[in-house]
């Protein structure tokens, strides 16, 4: 056994027993990478005043690599824009630069003590680097809007919506059973136990445009099959959008489904997700009101549909207290919101908590910001993170931090010792 | 080997974080605390029952049966937001079946009370006083209180199919579940007004069709719209008030049939024109006047010394088109004062 330790210890056995690592270890590979990194940064901020943050983010940092054109404005750029050119994204390049880091560990690097700090720093970097790819794989956000005085146990995604159905039939409880959006994007028929009906999904789309026509138009395109349902009876119009990633973006996801008792079809609906949440529907036009719930009755049971952004129910509440907002005097620029609220656990258990800028409340690994507010209509909004590798960035840290210091101590001990030696055999 | 190994649980450990990296295609079931604050309606059809896919403001629910020779008949589920007076139902069909007005007294002969699935329905049957059609046709209401609440189900046909359809009629009656909800009941009068000019909370509130033009209100017309169709004919619609009763219902019908090259009638005459209507829970007058060209569609409303005139005017055909528009919005007609 330490005869086996030994020889895995030893650099140049390392290099034998892990060959096939050697090749991918070279500095050369680090410093195109990183090289490719810094162009990838460069384009993605360019690219972001095109496409947005999240746009930008998903072109480019989210892929496997993004298409970019050069910008007209610059120099050369009447002929060179229509050259589509591949960017490595940041998943192939964070893959790729994991993978040398940890070749280079096992095949380049001495583990001895004097190398150690070495070792430390890279074992950081490459926590960063894994670090980044689990919140990308991991993170979700969500919104939580609350009335004040009234409590709130679920979520809202602010990218991605669900297709539920909604029993409200016992006054206690509503039984939801809710399609993914992945499920709409692959359409076609599917069917639980839990609903008295089969669903197939004929058109889903992440934003759309619609219109009411007059009653003598028949729409035309994608709700031309509509015949129930607050679509049919509002005679609305729906044309696809492509999707606006830029921040103040509004997307409209829309599904067209039919239902089908066994073989027999009950009709198709439409529906249409607000961005803000559903309840804002019967604020535009009491008629689209039913689009937060469209009735459907099978079986002595009541039934709502309803497209809405994707919900995470908590085992706990959040009751909103009260809400204070503080302006820079003689400006509308705010300076502070805060919301006082009310965490209401399991056994009657509860605490109160202040949530302003910068200082959110935690609670079972989710963070809650302080995100808007709109005193005049007396509700709050926190925009809610859950990270459960919110932490590795800071081991990686304390990883390189140590590392270094282990380094500069290392080489400044060697150096004082050295300067000592020779003030002696001066002397 | 091993490190062939190695590489493979390299390669999968990398395949499977690209692959989480996509979204979820799942079905998700679960039971959450009951938030929804509307009225619960179910029922249950009758097999040879079919629903109608569009339904009107003033109803919940609506269904035909199905016959050989197509749809037949017309069952309806109507809530009514608060208790209402059997005889102001009942003559609202009466009128249109030919029938003078009803009184408590006289309306007492008609009602049959009738227990369904532990629950009391009042029962009315009313034949179509105009024997041309044969079987008649033939309006039965059951009326049904829980809650302060009214539900009514009338069931119109000819008579023949009523009297076939009858066990269906109780069966249906008897599945339904009546939940009267937190919020108001959306099928007599939708609450928000739909225009930015109607805020203050004691202005009336209505609700009109998108496609109705909307022009600028004058000190006269409270609401004003214009209803064009791609042929060029057009509909004026107005909604006018002033305190008294400007002269009655009388004196006002007249005038507008005037403007539709209709002659003037006299009292007896004027119920060839009128009809009951409850419009934001008051009682009030239906007013149908067609002529061979131009059509009269107007609600009038007496209320706290006021009255109140809604007023749809203009090309026949267009006019027919818009009826059940017209009808819906003065469903959704609110005074603003409660």
């Amino acid at each position: 056994m330490t005869h086996k330790k030994s020889r895995l210890s030893s650099l140049s056995e390392r290099r034998k027993r892990f060959a096939w690592l050697v090749p991918l270890a070279d500095l050369r590979i680090t410093l195109t990478l990183l090289s490719f990194s810094m162009v990838l940064i460069f384009v993605a901020t360019l690219e972001q005043v095109r496409v947005g943050i999240r746009g930008a983010q998903a072109e480019f940092f989210e892929s496997i690599y993004g298409i970019w054109h050069y910008p007209e404005q610059f120099w050369g750029g009447e002929f060179l824009n229509p050259l589509p050119i591949p960017i490595p994204g940041g998943y192939l390049l964070g893959a790729l630069l994991i993978l040398n880091l940890i070749a280079a560990f096992i095949t380049r690097f001495q583990w001895t003590g004097k190398k150690m700090g070495i070792q430390f720093i890279h074992l950081g970097i490459i926590m960063l680097l894994i670090g980044q790819l689990a919140t990308q794989a991991m993170q979700e956000e969500s919104r939580m809007q609350i009335n004040k005085g009234e409590s709130k146990n679920y979520l809202e995604r602010f990218h991605g919506v669900e297709l539920a159905f909604i029993d409200v039939t016992d006054p206690r409880a509503e039984q939801v059973v809710a399609f993914s959006q992945g499920l709409l994007e692959q359409g076609g028929m599917h069917y639980t136990e839990n609903l008295p009906f089969k669903i197939r999904v004929l058109e889903f789309g992440k934003n759309c445009e619609f219109n009411a026509l007059p009653p003598v138009r028949k729409p035309s395109g994608l709700t031309a099959k509509v015949n129930r349902g607050v679509i049919n009876t509002n005679n609305l119009e729906i044309f696809p959008k492509p999707e606006d990633f830029s921040s103040e973006g509004m997307n409209f996801a829309y599904v067209v489904f039919e239902l089908l008792d066994g073989a027999e079809s009950m009709g198709t609906w439409g529906a249409i997700s607000h961005p803000a949440g559903n309840h804002w529907w019967a604020q535009i036009n009491p008629k689209m009101g039913d689009l937060a719930f469209q009735p459907i009755r099978k079986n002595g049971r009541l039934w709502g549909a309803t497209l809405r952004p994707e919900r995470e129910y908590l085992p706990y509440s959040i009751e909103l207290l009260g809400i204070a907002n503080e302006f820079y005097q003689g400006t509308d620029i705010p300076f502070n919101f805060e919301s006082e609220i009310l965490l209401k656990m399991d056994q009657n258990q509860s605490r109160r908590a202040l949530v302003y800028m910068n200082t959110p409340l935690r609670h079972e690994g989710k963070t809650f910001y302080q995100y808007q507010m709109n005193k005049a209509a007396d509700y709050t909004v926190f925009q809610v993170v859950r990270n459960p590798s919110w932490l590795i960035p800071y081991i990686a840290c304390i990883l390189v931090s140590i590392g270094l210091l282990w380094q500069f101590s290392f080489h400044l001990a060697r150096f004082l010792s050295k300067n000592s030696a020779t003030s002696k055999s001066t002397a | 080997m091993q490190v062939s190994k190695f590489g493979n649980v390299l390669v999968m450990t990398a395949m499977l974080f690209l692959a989480s990296c996509g979204e979820n295609a799942e079905i998700r079931s679960y039971s959450a605390p009951n938030h929804y604050e509307g009225p619960v309606v179910t029922w249950e059809l009758p097999k040879q029952w079919e629903e109608n896919p569009v339904v009107s403001g003033m109803m919940a629910g609506s269904f035909h049966i199905k016959t050989e020779t197509g749809p037949r008949g017309r069952i309806a589920v109507m809530p009514f937001r608060e208790t209402v007076q059997t005889t102001s139902i009942i003559n609202m069909f009466a009128q249109e079946l030919g029938h003078s007005e009803y009184n408590q007294s006289s309306l007492q002969n008609l009602i049959q009370e009738k227990e369904l699935g532990g629950r009391d329905f009042e029962l009315i049957r009313l034949e179509d006083k105009d024997l041309s059609d044969q079987p008649p046709k033939n309006a039965l209401l059951a009326i049904h209180r829980q809650e302060s609440q009214t539900w009514l189900f009338p069931f119109i046909a000819d008579r023949d199919l009523i009297d076939e359809q009858l066990s269906n009629f109780y069966d249906f009656l008897e599945s339904t579940s009546l939940r009267s909800g937190k919020s108001q009941v959306r099928a007599i009068s939708p609450s928000l007004p739909p225009s930015q000019s109607q805020t203050s909370p004691h202005e009336p509130t209505w609700e009109a069709p998108d496609h109705w033009e909307r022009k600028p209100s004058t000190r006269m017309r409270i609401g004003n719209y214009t209803v064009s169709n791609a042929t060029g004919e057009s509909l004026d619609f107005s909604i006018t008030s002033f305190p008294g009763k400007v002269g009655g219902i009388l004196a006002n019908v007249n005038r507008w049939l005037g403007q539709v090259d209709m002659d003037p009638t006299d009292e007896e005459g004027l119920n060839n024109f009128l009809s009951d209507r409850i419009i934001d829970e008051k009682p009030a007058k239906l007013v149908i006047a067609e002529s061979e060209e131009q059509a009269l569609y107007a609600a009038i409303l007496f209320h706290n010394d006021r009255s109140w005139f809604l007023k749809l005017m203009g090309n026949l055909e267009l006019a027919r088109s818009e009826k059940e528009n017209f009808l819906s919005l003065i469903d959704s007609f609110c005074l603003g004062d409660h």
